[in-house]
């Protein structure tokens, strides 16, 4: 491989990471916060992507579902917690249970809904007008969208972080990472704020679903790859945290990429190889911090 | 049973029932394990008796769930319009469909297989898209004598004799209305080296049985004209990203490429194709049909231009078969039928010709195995006849070239390369 091949291929495998953190971030916030897995984060990924195909068709616009869809995906969150959730609040069981059956319900939903536009075929949502065409990168053309999400995610990921250290909201959200019960004592509506922070993380999900839905194109399935994805990275880079989720995808995003150029026999292997080795050395994730036991 | 209760008081919710709810629950499965079972008692002495008059239950076990639904549900709609269209009879036999869902899954298919052996006593069996789930059931369909009809599986080893019958062999109850994949694969390496002159060809496929095998029949048909294969680029089934693999394609000297792909991964694949700009760097796309079928066109539109596949149909295909199925089915369900519906209605139209050829007599297997073995007729995809050797059909193979023609993205024919047949082992 020359260099310049090399330097292209690490670019899509830097493209790859930053969806992945997009995706990660809201199932990570989720876990960290309300101790939930939240099994249905690939669905909302999925019913993000399409209610952006809905809304791109109608308005026209990509930029106008960039805002709408994680807003419907949030308002569906602030429905859910309270409707599902809140009631298995501690049971872990209970709550992948009814988690994977949203997810099965959104998936076939989406399925049937035919005379949506969206049902089983697939679809792709068009890359935005002044993304789609492409730029000399090292010698050779690279599509600019694919620079796009790069800069998008990092943007994202510096916003999420001034949020998160630097407001009352995100010291609040840290305070319930910590310790959900001592902030309840302390007077705080834990409840209000595990029902806004899930709505967040699923805004997020469907934040993600809107950005890769150029990338990836949109078809059954596309739920369980992303969950499954989802899930590896914040295993790799540690739960509930938001570093974590930036390290977890800059390793599993280039390793992915990297792995299917390199050993493509072994591609899909590799990536579950690093989780394994992660798990194993560092149970924690790679900036995961011990957790004490409620 | 304490035990769990307690872990369950702890969680918050008890276990256990009360008696009306245990009487209602058991009597209610109690119900629901009588009512198959006093109908199938029913059916099987009239089926060992199946003769012309009696309704004929047939069988089609499609994927209606996972990746494959739509194409499940295109050929659904074909069997149904099929039906429609003789009013629901047969041979002058009235003809009751049973759908079952193989959920892309070889265990799923096999115990559906067993559900339409044991239970429905069906009179032939019809359908399977994936070609896993075909050899799952192959020894299920042979074992029992029942004549089944693969409407898309096309993986070489169903219509084959192999070492061991691994992993399918050819079987005298089992034929086929699509292809196999040496079809699909083989006579475009030949084209391209023969008749193209094309020498030097990159190959790219699927990772998985069928894409794998595409690849070895084309180069069969590569190398028997003096071409060769420069080397092979495998992506996973269902890849989120194709860029990277593209960027290698783009990376290596051979222009002309050959591939193997279908629905979403041919989708991810042609967009890559066209952002990284292969077509601009002198790339050519070639690859078997499936690559550009409506599907995939209606999402990538003129960006698959000039790229050249071969296939035993194209809906633009000009003969008066095609015309008048297209245009029913236009009608009944105002949709383009695809090339699964075409495989569907072909599967349905050699069992309808042979039933008449046995007065509609499905009891004797050799007689019908005879009839079908001899049926000819034109299809929507031309001459459609079953090799008697192979039981895989006899078929012209079409070399599209995909063009905008009126503002839509269509394959055009190009060529034609006719009668072509799987060579059985």
């Amino acid at each position: 491989m020359t260099f310049e091949d090399a330097l292209q291929q690490a670019l899509n495998g830097l493209s790859f990471g930053a969806l992945l953190f997009i995706l990660a971030a809201g199932l990570s916030l989720i876990f960290g916060m309300m101790d939930v897995v939240n099994l249905a984060h690939g669905a909302f990924y999925m019913l993000g992507a399409y209610v952006a195909l809905s809304v791109t068709r109608a308005t026209g616009s990509f930029w106008v579902a960039l805002v709408v869809a994680p807003l419907a995906l949030a308002v569906l969150g602030l429905i859910v917690e309270p409707l599902l959730l809140r009631r298995l609040r501690g049971r872990h069981l209970d709550q992948v249970l009814i988690t994977i059956g949203l997810s099965l319900v959104i998936a076939d939903f989406i399925r049937l809904r035919d005379d949506w536009g969206w049902g089983a075929t697939v679809r792709s949502l068009p890359v935005p007008p002044g993304l789609d065409h492409s730029i000399q990168v090292a010698g050779s053309d690279y599509p600019i969208y694919r620079l796009f999400v790069i800069g998008f995610s990092a943007a994202l990921a510096l916003l999420l972080y001034a949020l998160h250290r630097r407001t009352r909201l995100g010291a609040l959200v840290r305070a319930g990472v910590g310790d959900a019960q001592m902030l309840s004592a302390l007077g705080v509506d834990t409840d209000r704020l595990f029902t806004f922070t899930f709505a967040v993380g699923a805004g997020l999900a469907g934040l993600a679903g809107v950005i890769a839905a150029p990338v990836f194109g949109l078809q059954p399935g596309m739920d369980v790859d992303a969950l499954i994805y989802s899930l590896i990275v914040v295993v790799v880079g540690g739960l509930g945290s938001l570093s974590g989720a930036v390290a977890g995808s800059a390793v599993v995003g280039p390793a992915d990429t990297f792995g299917k150029v390199l050993v493509p026999q072994f591609a899909l292997a590799l990536i579950f190889a690093i989780m394994a080795l992660v798990l194993l050395f560092r149970p924690t994730g790679l900036l995961g911090r011990v957790r004490l036991g409620r | 049973m304490s035990d769990q209760n307690h872990l369950a008081a702890q969680r918050g919710y008890h276990y256990r029932m009360s008696r009306r709810a245990f009487l209602i629950s058991t009597s209610a499965a109690a119900l629901a394990a009588c009512a198959p079972s006093t109908s199938t008692g029913g059916n099987a002495a009239s089926s060992a008796a199946a003769s012309a008059g009696k309704a004929m239950k047939i069988g089609q076990l499609l994927p209606f769930t996972k990746v494959y639904a739509e194409l499940g549900n295109s050929m659904k709609r074909s069997t149904d319009l099929y039906l429609k269209a003789k009013g629901n009879r047969l041979a002058n036999r009235p003809v009751q469909v049973i759908y079952e869902d193989e959920a892309n899954d070889p265990q799923v298919g096999l115990a559906k297989t067993q559900k339409f052996i044991d239970q429905d006593q069906v009179d032939v069996m019809l359908g399977v898209v994936a070609t896993p789930i075909a050899y799952a059931i192959r020894n299920a369909v042979d074992s029992a004598k029942m004549i089944y009809i693969a409407t898309n599986a096309g993986g070489n080893a169903l219509t084959r004799t192999t070492n061991n019958c691994t992993p399918s062999c050819k079987s005298p109850y089992i034929f086929r209305s699509s292809f196999s994949s040496y079809q699909i694969s083989e006579p475009i390496g030949e084209y391209m080296a023969g008749k193209k002159n094309v020498k030097e060809v990159f190959t790219f496929v699927a990772d998985y049985g069928f894409g794998t095998e595409s690849q070895a029949d084309f180069n069969t048909g590569l190398t028997k004209m003096g071409g060769k294969v420069t080397g092979t680029l495998k992506a996973p089934l269902g890849s989120a990203d194709f860029v990277p693999f593209v960027t290698q394609l783009k990376a290596q000297p051979t222009k002309d490429i050959y591939s193997f792909f279908s629905g979403a991964d041919a989708v991810k694949y042609i967009q890559a194709w066209n952002q990284l700009g292969l077509p601009a760097a002198g790339y050519r796309m070639n690859g078997a049909g499936f690559l550009t079928e409506q599907d995939v066109l209606a999402v990538v539109k003129e960006q698959a231009n000039g790229a050249i596949t071969s296939l035993f149909w194209a809906v633009e295909l000009d003969n008066p078969e095609n015309k008048s199925f297209k245009d029913a089915y236009q009608k009944e369900y105002n949709l383009l039928p695809d090339v699964f519906a075409v495989q569907a209605w072909d599967g349905m139209r050699a069992l309808d010709e042979a039933l008449q050829q046995t007065g509609g007599d499905t009891s004797d297997k050799p007689k019908l195995i005879a009839a079908l073995e001899a049926v000819k007729f034109n299809s929507p995809r031309g001459a459609f006849e079953f090799d008697k050797d192979t039981h895989n059909p006899i078929q012209d193979m079409y070399i599209r070239e995909v063009k905008t023609v009126n503002g839509q993205a269509v394959n055009t024919i190009s060529d034609k390369i006719g009668r072509v047949t799987d060579p059985g082992k």
